[in-house]
């Protein structure tokens, strides 16, 4: 028999995401056009004086801050292997056992979980109340994403602060954790997280967004040598593609067929 | 802290905060835990967790899954 001595007590620290909701993001056509539309203006005023205005450094960053590019996608994930019938499964886990032999797995998103078994127990409060905030207009949702939250609503458009390996425009994520779920009269409340049957909230990946390259130049005392330090991040965009809050009567169904 | 509540934490093996440390259930052990109890919380396990299992168990849920692939 042995003792645990799990964590000293202490204050948690909150961590701070950040999250952009509704950002238009191509940006360059309507700057384009103003950028030429100036630069027309420009050339009637005075053409020797200044360089054309897309050139300048003001008007070329805004070009360059926001850029769209579509990665190539994966090697080992093959869509046709999603849905897994028995059979395909049975080679799958054969397959699987040898590429685990391998150091490094693949990086890529997770698939489908394992079907949740054990049944709904739902509060009355929530049998009462849920149809009541299904059946108002709009929700919102705040969706947990390797636990950092995210407050959406259908139709918004997400820039993670991190790079998802592995996906292309145009995969549906499935968003399965959630902590609240509410509308304009009545929210959800999980706890800490609320019960995935409960409601259904897709995204698709619009993209993957880059920061303009930083660079950092460190200088150490004394000595001439200054080391440039460059990054560039990347940063996958969502977009809330769909939220629906499922029925009692029909989570009802499923749990008594299960 | 005081001197002794710090040497009983760092003879623990609790240097830093949030670790977790496992010992077998002996007298000297009770003991040690009675003098800091107010700083940690005690759980009874059926075997000491490896570093990476309670790496793991830290790690939130990644809170999706890709339903549908696109071509590629």
């Amino acid at each position: 028999m042995n003792l645990t001595r799990a964590p000293q007590k202490h204050h948690d620290i909150e961590e701070v995401c950040s999250i952009t909701v509704a950002l238009p993001i191509p940006r360059s056509p309507l700057m384009f056009s103003r950028t030429i539309r100036r630069s027309i203006l420009d050339t009637k005023i005075a053409s020797s004086a200044l360089p054309p205005t897309f050139l300048l450094p003001s008007r070329a960053r805004y070009l360059q801050t926001t850029v769209q590019h579509v990665e190539t996608p994966p090697q080992g994930l093959d869509p046709s292997q999603l849905p897994l019938s028995p059979a395909a499964e049975s080679i799958k886990s054969s397959v699987t056992s040898i590429t685990n032999a391998s150091p490094l797995p693949p990086r890529g998103p997770p698939l489908h979980p394992e079907p949740i078994t054990t049944p709904l127990k739902l509060d009355s409060s929530i049998r009462e109340m849920l149809p009541l905030l299904a059946a108002q207009p709009s929700h919102y949702i705040s969706i947990h994403i390797h636990g950092k939250p995210y407050l959406v609503t259908a139709g918004d458009t997400v820039r993670l602060p991190f790079h998802m390996p592995g996906l292309i425009p145009g995969d549906i994520l499935r968003l399965n954790r959630a902590a609240n779920l509410g509308s304009r009269d009545y929210t959800l409340k999980g706890t800490p997280y609320l019960d995935e049957r409960l409601f259904e909230c897709r995204a698709r990946v619009i993209g993957v967004e880059s920061e303009p390259m930083r660079i950092k130049e460190k200088k150490k005392r004394r000595n001439r040598r200054i080391n440039t330090v460059k990054s560039k991040q990347r940063f996958t965009v969502l977009k809330i593609s769909e939220l629906k809050i499922n029925s009692i009567e029909q989570l009802d169904m499923s749990t008594d067929a299960a | 802290m005081p001197k002794r509540t710090q040497g009983v934490l760092k003879a623990l093996g609790l240097r830093h905060r949030m670790t977790t440390v496992f010992y077998p259930v002996t007298p000297e052990v009770a003991g040690q835990i009675m003098r800091v109890k107010e700083l940690v919380s005690v759980e009874e396990v059926d075997r000491p967790l490896s570093k990476e299992e309670l790496k793991a168990e830290r790690r939130p849920d990644p809170g999706f899954w890709l339903e549908k692939a696109a071509p590629r």
